[in-house]
Formats: structure tokens, sequence, C-alpha cells
């Protein structure tokens, strides 16, 4: 029966948790139950608001204050922690044997003290250990996170270091211990994808080093694949599936499970809709009857609203929650399997967008964008040029800081004063000072979608005034029934019914925000869009619901796209070419599949070898390439050179010949 | 027992293991957010029973200093020519008490009250609102930015209390004068304010969709930034009062304030000053009610700044 490498370290059973919020009782837990064996990781799968990060902080007795553990048991070393009720207590088991590190590593350090000393600290405290042994200790550690000269980085302070390495030294903080259990919460989430695969790297090792289990959360089921032996999937404050992690990638039983495994742009056919999660997940003030995720899944069945399904065993390391496994559901689920077979079968991909007779919508020659940083000035895009064809859509992929987003905005002509070189729109220059006339009309044919759709929604209009905002500006109504009847049919274009009108946007989820963003922009009936980053905000639930409705406005209203992405897995699915950006320079723009197929840049393939592919065995044997610009950075006789056939790269002669050679 | 027994029998009924009907809108509904920002505000603000008592106090005083000029006979400057009237102790007919002329001071505190809350508003509005579009001016261009500092730092540098008395004396004493040498000199403090909040909202990705989308400044100002910072701005106007009231009782104090036959709370206080040794109550009266509206503006305002901040929404 026990399949595991080592004995059963922490043990939390049927946990509930509840919040008081705002008058009213959430039901964040409703009896999970987890366990966490010695030496191995388990990943916590789930979407924002699934009760992931509230469930492991149970473990180390960090609830927010209008948060209790209800009812469970909390095994760890033959304790019960649940009744643990005073501080002393937790301290003993917190950051000592169980240890956690968080998103953001702000939070857990503390701006004005060096970081040697926030470290030493920890060592001193929990060994009684004197400064210099604290201090030689710390230096180890640090040199151990992957930290070049500890001495000197010792002394420094949180600002001076990049977000990586500021994450490193909270992984240096939470191992100083050497405890038992490390929970990582989105540890990576916020860091680009080149430094995610080295911080995930490290964990590993670490893990391996010091024997320690870690219990790994994250939405990104391709960072799963990379680090967990063990997935536990989350939804709705209860764990319904759990198994090996090849197991639940090419077994997967339960349908939210399955459908959140096959909404993946990674898998998609291009041309073809992606498999989309509908709705939005589920209330947690309400009680959930049946099976929470029923309401959103087409395919369920009438037990799923009616009865909770019990845990059914797949194999002996494997149980899914869900009535599909009982045997009474057997027919019904040979048809669907049936049924998604003829799916997949039917599905090819489109033809690759023609660029013989494309004609171009949008050049950008020479681009460069300046900033004044206090007295000093930075060029956050330099020399940039390219052409957007009509009907195409043209991403541009980097990584924090490239300047991908300061290029979407200088086109939406966001900026004034400090934008040099030239960008063209159906052949009119402008990046100038130009009629009233013209300007609008531009504001009528480009738009833009924003990245969060939290911060690109005004919180204190109704839905109605912020997509009819274009509509007022020029007066694209004739009377106020008229205005009413676009709002509403743009509104079921994106999904949404009309009686979501007179509501503010703080009542609806992310994904929701996002499409009325959308609706917001293309009520204008625009010709071009930039769309920066519209997908990376949102749940991975819904991210193919949003993706699927770009491209199927992009299909009916013959829409061109920027799209802005910091990602190359999720871009391949909806690109037609693919522009890589580092440092404010373009460094290679080609067509999407030919860039995937032969990388020639460096840079490119450190991008494409770090980014998380959701398959356990692919992802955990990979090598990930990194890229070193210091070696190349001054030489000037670097050029833009059609490398093959619409394939770009900015490199010199020799360096084009030396990416050809291998690309061989 | 019968009841499980039901379920075991509703489990094992095959008709239940077949497709159940999809419901687009049921699957959008959501109860991801039951956040609404005023209610929120409001639910923090009077969470506390102290302010619940002040606000309450406040608008009973209001309503009273209004109201009462209009019901009640007593008129606050007739002067008795009779010394029993005079310096009367308070009672049930006066209950403050009379002053040294037989006035009333009952009646003259709420027409003081009155007069100094009418003085107080209109300050507070000139203040906030001047301050606000000039800090909106301030906080869209940039280069404004050398000039108005330097302003600011001339201004808010010479003492306050110098300015007001060079004013108040320069021009003749009268509600008027009063009123510019004090609305002269608040609102850069509060342009300077609503610059450094407009500055951290104006590059919110919201207002930048309206940019894209061609929306007017002016509609961006009254759509998207006001609203967002209308709590500051109640904030703001609920500080101004106490000061502006202050104000008022220092440069009476000092005897370049409103003319003597005026009634404000600032003259009741410097009235009742004269003849403190003797009859205390005359000045700690008025002294009292001045105190009351001051300390409790303050604490209302200081609170609902603090309710107004989403981070202590709970």
């Amino acid at each position: 029966m026990n399949e595991h490498k080592g004995p059963l370290l922490l043990s939390a059973k049927d946990i509930v948790v509840r919040f008081n919020l705002r008058g009213q009782e959430l039901t964040a837990i409703r009896g999970a139950s987890l366990n966490v064996y010695q030496g191995e990781t388990v990943a916590i799968v789930g979407e924002s608001g699934s009760g992931k990060s509230v469930f492991t902080k149970t473990f180390i007795g960090m609830l927010d204050q209008n948060g209790r553990v209800e009812a469970g048991q909390l095994l760890f070393h033959g304790e019960d922690m649940v009744r643990y009720d005073s501080e002393a207590q937790w301290l003993k088991v917190r950051g000592k044997k169980i240890a956690m590190v968080f998103q953001d590593p702000m939070t857990s350090l503390n701006p004005v003290r060096v970081v040697g000393e926030q470290i030493a600290e920890v060592i001193m405290w929990h060994f009684q250990k004197s400064h210099e042994e604290a201090r030689q200790e710390t230096i180890d550690l640090l040199r151990r996170v992957g930290i070049d000269e500890p001495e000197r980085r010792y002394r420094q302070y949180p600002g001076e270091f990049s977000g990586g390495m500021r994450q490193r030294v909270v992984i240096a903080a939470a191992i100083a211990c050497r405890p038992e259990i490390l929970i990582c919460d989105e540890p990576t989430t916020a860091l680009d994808v080149t430094v995610q695969a080295q911080v995930l790297n490290l964990i590993k090792e670490l893990q391996r080093e010091m024997g320690m289990s870690v219990v790994f959360i994250t939405h990104d089921l391709g960072v799963v694949a990379n680090v967990a032996d063990w997935v536990a999937v989350m939804y709705a404050g209860k764990i319904i599936e759990y198994g090996e992690a090849e197991e639940v990638f090419h077994q997967a039983q339960h349908p939210y499970t399955q459908a959140l495994l096959r909404s993946l742009p990674q898998l998609g056919v291009k041309g073809q809709d992606l498999y989309a999660i509908q709705g939005t997940p589920p209330s947690l003030f309400k009680e959930i009857q049946g099976d929470a995720f029923a309401p959103r899944n087409p395919d369920a069945m009438k037990i799923d609203f009616l009865e909770e399904p019990p845990a059914f065993p797949v194999s002996p390391t494997h149980w899914a929650k869900t009535w599909l496994l009982s045997p009474e559901a057997e027919e019904y689920r040979l048809g669907l399997k049936r049924r998604d077979e003829q799916r997949k079968a039917a599905q090819s991909p489109a033809p690759p967008f023609d660029y013989a007779q494309a004609e171009p919508l949008l050049s950008v020659r020479n681009l460069s964008v300046h900033f004044k940083l206090g007295s000093s000035r930075v060029k956050a895009v330099d020399g940039v040029s390219f052409d957007i064809y009509r009907g195409e859509t043209l991403s541009l992929v980097g990584e924090s800081g490239s300047g991908k987003t300061t290029i979407g905005r200088a086109i939406m002509s966001i900026y004034s004063g400090n934008v040099e070189g030239e960008i063209s729109f159906k052949g009119q220059k402008i990046n100038q000072k130009l009629s009233k006339k013209d300007r609008g009309r531009l504001h009528m044919e480009m738009q833009m979608i924003f990245q969060d759709p939290m911060a690109s929604l005004n919180d204190r209009a109704k839905v109605d005034y912020i997509i009819s905002e274009g509509l007022y500006n020029y007066r694209l109504f004739e009377n106020e029934q008229d205005r009413i009847a676009k709002v509403e049919k743009m509104l079921e274009e994106v999904g949404l019914t009309s009686d979501f009108m007179t509501r503010f946007p703080h009542e609806f989820s992310g994904g929701q925000r996002q499409r009325i963003g959308i609706a917001r922009s293309l009520i204008m009936n625009p010709d071009f869009v930039v769309a920066d980053e519209p997908i990376s905000a949102l749940d991975v639930s819904i991210r193919a619901q949003v993706i699927n409705l770009l491209n199927r406005m992009k299909k009916e209203r013959e829409l061109t796209y920027l799209f802005i992405a910091h990602d190359l897995s999720a871009v391949r699915f909806i690109s037609d070419r693919i522009a890589v950006i580092y440092r404010g320079r373009l460094v290679e723009l080609a067509a999407c599949e030919e860039l995937f197929a032969r990388p020639l840049h460096p840079y490119t393939k450190a991008l494409l070898s770090a980014a998380p592919y959701p398959d356990p065995a692919l992802e955990k044997n990979k090598t990930i390439l990194t890229y070193h610009p210091s070696r190349e950075e001054d030489n000037k006789n670097r050029q833009w050179i059609e490398a093959y056939p619409f394939h770009f790269v900015y490199a010199t002669e020799q360096e084009i010949e030396a990416y050809r050679d291998e690309s061989k | 027992m019968e009841n499980t027994l039901n379920r075991i029998d509703k489990i094992h009924d095959s008709a239940l293991f077949t497709a159940a009907d999809f419901d687009r809108a049921e699957s959008e509904r959501i109860g991801v957010s039951n956040y609404s920002y005023w209610r929120s505000t409001f639910r923090t603000f009077f969470k506390s029973k102290l302010v619940i008592v002040l606000v309450g106090l406040m608008a009973a005083i209001l309503l009273m200093s209004f109201l009462y000029p209009v019901i009640s006979k007593v008129d606050p400057t007739k002067v008795s020519t009779r010394s029993r009237n005079w310096n009367l102790r308070p009672s049930w007919d006066h209950l403050f008490g009379t002053d040294t002329l037989g006035r009333d001071i009952f009646a003259r505190a709420w027409y003081g009250c009155r007069n100094s809350f009418l003085l107080a508003f209109c300050i507070a509005l000139s203040d906030v609102g001047i301050g606000m579009i000039a800090g909106a001016i301030w906080g869209y261009n940039r280069k404004l930015d050398p000039i108005m500092i330097e302003l600011y730092n001339v201004m808010t540098n010479i003492p306050s209390t110098v300015y007001l008395v060079l004013l108040a004396y320069i021009m003749n004493t009268s509600y008027l004068t009063l009123f510019i040498s004090m609305a002269s000199r608040g609102w850069i403090v509060e342009a300077r304010f609503f610059r450094n909040r407009i500055l951290s909202i104006r590059d919110a990705e919201y207002n930048i969709a309206s940019r894209c989308l061609g929306t007017p400044m002016l509609r961006i100002a009254t759509r998207n930034i006001i609203p967002q910072i209308i709590s500051l701005i109640i904030m703001e106007a609920a500080l101004c009062i106490p000061y502006s009231i202050g104000s008022e009782v220092f440069l009476g104090f000092v005897g370049v304030g409103m003319p003597v036959d005026a009634i404000t709370l600032g003259n009741m206080v410097n009235q009742g000053r004269a003849s403190f040794t003797l009859h205390p109550y005359q000045m700690l009266l008025p002294t009292a009610v001045l105190c009351l509206i001051t300390v409790a503006f303050y604490i209302i305002g200081n609170r609902f700044a603090d309710a107004s901040d989403p981070r202590n929404h709970l």
C-alpha cells in the first residue's frame, strides 16, 4: 500500500477553516486532508481562492486574525497542532521544523536591515550560537543558495538584490534551521521564466541534500510537472484528486483536473478553439451542495448536484472525488471518452499565415523610448523596428523590464516627448501632433487590452459606463436606446449577460473583469489591438476562455493583434509570428513554428528551455540553458540580419555563422 | 435511519448518473467579492462607539445652531440696562448665564456657533475646492513642479500667525477679511496633498485605458479621478473646519478678529476673558463648546481617513 519514500511526517485530516469577512462567514477550507511524507514533494494545485494558501498556513499556525480552524486534526510528531493555543507552542514548530517561503520575498525581509543579519538572527535564536558562528554559517548558506561573493552580499540590504536573488535569500533563511518540511507558496510566480527555472532547481537540490519534504503551492501545471512527486488538486476548499505526478498528468479522473490539463494553450491545436472551462469559481460564502465543480461542468451528471462524491480509488496511489468513477457511471464515462476521442480526431491545425500577400498595417522604425530616473536617462526601448501585417498576430516576448509594455504604450501614443523614431499606421506617421479628427480616428482604429483586470477597470464606475466610455467620447450612438443595445450586444459577445450592466466591477471575478475590459476596447470596432499580457494575471481555468475570446474576435472582426507576453510557451498557440525582446532590443523575429523549430539567438534558446512544460517526464529531465549577455555586450557590429527567409536575428556576421551551424 | 436509507437509494438510482442540463448563467454566478468601497468605509467608520457619539453630537450641534436662531425668541444682542440682569450665574432662565451687559450667553453661543460654522464651511470649501483644482493641474503638469514647490515652501514657512495677523491688520475687520486672510493660504497645503494623490493614480491602468479611448481630460477628472479621492476630499474638509474655527478664535484673541458686535465663538471667548477672574463661566462655557467642536471634528476627520483606507477594511 505504501508507495512513499519515507515515513509519514505531517498528516492533516479533514481541516475546516472559516473566515469572518466583513460580517459574512466564508468557509475557505471545507474538510481537506493531506499527508506529507519525508523526502517527498507534494504539489497543491488550484486557482486563486481555492484555499491552497490558507490550507498550508494552518500547518504553521499563521492564519489571518479573522480566520480559525474549526475542525480537523494536524498530526505532527504525535501532537495535534490544531489544539495549540499559545504562540510559544507554535514557535517550537514554525520556522524550526516547518518553514515557509512566500511569493513575494519582500514580505519576509526587512527592507532596512542587511540580509545577512536577518538570517544570522534566525540561527542565533534557534541554536543559541554566538554572533560570529552565526555569521559564518550564514555566509555558507548564502553561498549554498547560489549567491556570489556572500561575504559582500551579507552586508547588503534587500533592495540591492534582484527579485530572483531576493527569493534565494528567503530560501536561505527558511532552510537555516534545517526544517523537516519546507512550504513554498508560489515562490516563483513573480519571477521571470529563466529565473524561475533556476530557483526551482535550487529548491530541488536543497531538498535532495537535506532530505526535506516540500509542500509546493502553485497554479502553474508546468511548475508542478517540474517539481512534484505527488500532486493534490484543490478546488473550492477541498482536495479533489490526489496521486503520483505521472498519474495525475496522464490519467486525470476528476473533470476539473481533466479540464485544467486540456485547457492549457501548450496542448492546443492552432486555429481551433482551446478547451475552455466555463464560468467562474464558486462562492464560498454559501453552502456548496454536491460536487463544487458541477455548475461549471457541461458534462456533469444529475447526481453531481445532489450528493458530494467520496474518494474513489483509481490505483493504490491515486484517488479522485468524482461520481464518474462510481460503477453506476461506467456507461456515461465511456460515452464521454468516445466523444472526446472523436473531438480530438476532428481537430486539424489551421494553415500558417500567408505572408506573401500580406500588407503591413503598422510599421515601427528605430523606435527608442527613454525615461528620466532622477538625473539619469534610461533607455527602455532602443532602436526597435518591425512591421505588423494586416490580420496577423505578432507576439512580443520578453522578461520584465525588457521594454515590451513600453513598446505597446508607445504605439498607443501614451507617452509624449520621450519617443524617438517613427510609428506609422496605415501609412500615416502617428507619433507626432495630429489633428483632432485624425487622433479621434486612431482612437477608434487602435485599441489596447490591459494586463491586470483588477487595475484596468475604474472601480467607481458601473459596467455600463465603462463599456460605453468610448461611445460617449465620439458620440458613436444615436440615442440612449441605441447605446444600451450596443453595450448589451457587446456584453453578449464576450459571454456576459446584460444584467451585469448596472453592477460595479468589484462584483466580478478576474476573468469576468478581463472580458469587460475586452468589451470596452472592442466596442470601438478597432482594426488593431495591443494586448498587453491579457492572460498572465488570470487563473489557469480562466485563461482558455480569454484566449478563445480573443481568437474568435480576431476571426469575426478581422483584427490584427500585437500580443505582449513574458512566456514563450503560452504564445505559441495564438501567434503567427514571434519577436523576442531583450533589454529594449529585438534579438530574434520569426514565424511561430520556425522559431520553435530553429531558435538561433542564445537568449531565445534560454527562454525556450526555461519555459515549464506540463509533462512530468519531459520537465524533470530537461536541461536549462542560461544566457550570459556580458561576454558579448560590447560588440557594436551587430545588425538585424535575415538568417533564414523571414527569420531575423540581431547578431554579427560571425555569430550568424555560428548560430547557423548550431541549428543544423 | 430513514434518511440514510433514502440517501443510499438515491445514490444507487442509475437515473442520476446521466447528463444534467448545463446552465451557462449559473456557471457565471459568483460571490468572489461582496466588497463595496463605501459600504466597507462606513462599516469601519461606525464600528467605534466614540465615532457614533461624536457624529451624533456634531449633527445635533449643527442642527441646533442653525435652528436656534429661527425657533428661539431670545435676542442675543439685547443689552439690559438693569444691573441685576448682569453677570447672572447659569440658571434655568439663562442656561449659560448672562454676560457683563446682561446678554444671554446660551443664545449667543448658538449664534456664535452658527457664524463660526458658516465661516469655517466657507473656508473649508475654498481651501479644498481651490486646492483640489490647483493640485490636479499641478499633478498633471510636471513643469509646474519647481514654481509650485517654491511657492509652497515660501507660504508654509512663514508662520501662519504672523501672516494672519498682518493680513487682518491691513484690511478692516469683517467676515470677508477673515475669510480672505485664511483662504489665501490654506489652499496651497491642500493643493500639495492632492497633487501627491493624483500623481499616484494618474498612471493607473484604468486611466491609461481612458486615454486610449480618447476620453477628454475633464471626463477623466470627473469620472475616474474625483470618485477615487472623494473620501480624501471629505476628510480634508472635515479637518479644515476645526482649524478655521481655531484660527478665528486666535485672531479674536490677539485683537484683530471680528468687530466686537459680531457674535462668533472667538469674540465670546475674548469677551469672557475680561471678566474671567470674577465670572469664569463667561469664558469657560463658550470655550467648552469650542473645544468640543474642534476635538470632535479632528477625531471624526481622522477616523474617517482611517476608515477610507481600504487596508483597514476587514
